[in-house]
């Protein structure tokens, strides 16, 4: 009974903050994705190679601000446009694996050498994810 | 003001940065805010929603798995680790700050740079919290893709990171 109260004392504390900070990246995700025109999206698929694609929506991922959850409305428009599953893939991992604020988290605390390489690391492995969801992007969806 | 500002968590002052960097975007592109507002408003409830539900998943894993459960795992050092580390991240809950001391601990205790980067790369990739978001948008195809791939992409960034570090050592390497 105890430990019940507990966990609902802490599933409070978190869920108004949580939801504050969602809520507000909500709000920058649906502003940002009506800002997205299906022309362009056209104009990047017909022009831009799909390795190309994914190392955009892996950058673009990367750079990024706010709470992971945000993604997801940008994401939804951008499935509905017919965007790539592998630049999906790209974006949503890109997005979480290293970020500015944390690339400076990590090398405050383990040296710059870290984040340097894990950055190039995040790179390479993201590339890898995109790649192989666009080449198995039949059996994902 | 300045006071303020300081006394706030960090996710607070991101949320308050994202309002404003929304807000700034919406002036100086004229977005119809009636209209963006109404043709989000089943996707902004149902991310709430699930939210609220990514919350319940992230509470019960907190109280279910002890502190220690990543320090516990993850002390041996050889490749298999990788796996486990990549594993261990994806179950750990929580935003990549709130894990921050949990490596440095592990870091403490002499577990190496390479398995530091599976474990981040699992628990940063995908995790608990995400099921609901992800089944719920795109299916749980998606999500368990999404899993097998965390599962590889983990291992592999340890790897490369070995495979890096042997051309550009940590510092503390060097000195050592």
């Amino acid at each position: 009974m105890i430990k019940a109260v507990t966990m609902l004392k802490y599933f409070q504390s978190q869920l108004w903050r949580t939801l504050f900070l969602v809520g507000a990246g909500v709000l920058f995700a649906v502003t940002l994705s009506s800002l997205i025109r299906l022309e362009a999206v056209d104009v990047l698929q017909e022009k831009v190679a799909l390795p190309l694609q994914i190392i955009y929506g892996e950058l673009l991922g990367f750079i990024s601000p706010g709470p992971r959850y945000i993604m997801y409305p940008i994401l939804i428009k951008l499935q509905e446009f017919g965007v790539n599953m592998g630049v999906i893939i790209a974006l949503i991992s890109g997005h979480v694996l290293i970020e500015p604020s944390t690339f400076l988290v990590e090398a405050g605390f383990f040296g710059y050498r870290f984040p340097i390489k894990r950055f190039v690391v995040s790179l390479i492995v993201t590339f890898l994810a995109g790649m192989a969801a666009a080449a198995l992007s039949g059996f994902v969806c | 003001m300045l006071k303020w500002w300081k006394s706030l968590g960090p996710d607070i002052k991101i949320a308050i940065l994202l309002i404003g960097i929304s807000g700034v975007l919406m002036l100086f592109y004229s977005v119809d805010v009636k209209q963006l507002f109404i043709t989000n408003l089943a996707l902004t409830i149902k991310i709430l929603y699930l939210t609220v539900v990514a919350i319940a998943i992230t509470t019960v894993i907190h109280f279910l798995v002890p502190v220690d459960f990543a320090e516990k795992y993850l002390k041996n050092n050889s490749l298999l680790y990788l796996f486990y580390a990549t594993l261990l991240g994806t179950l750990t809950p929580g935003p990549v700050y709130a894990i921050y001391p949990i490596v440095l601990e592990l870091r403490r205790k002499g577990v190496s740079n390479a398995i530091l980067v599976a474990f981040l790369t699992g628990q940063t990739i995908i995790g608990p919290a995400r099921a609901p978001f992800e089944i719920g948008f795109f299916g749980l195809k998606f999500y368990l893709f999404r899993i097998l791939l965390a599962l590889v992409m983990g291992p592999v960034a340890g790897l490369l990171y070995i495979a890096f570090s042997r051309l550009w050592p940590d510092i503390k390497e060097i000195k050592s």
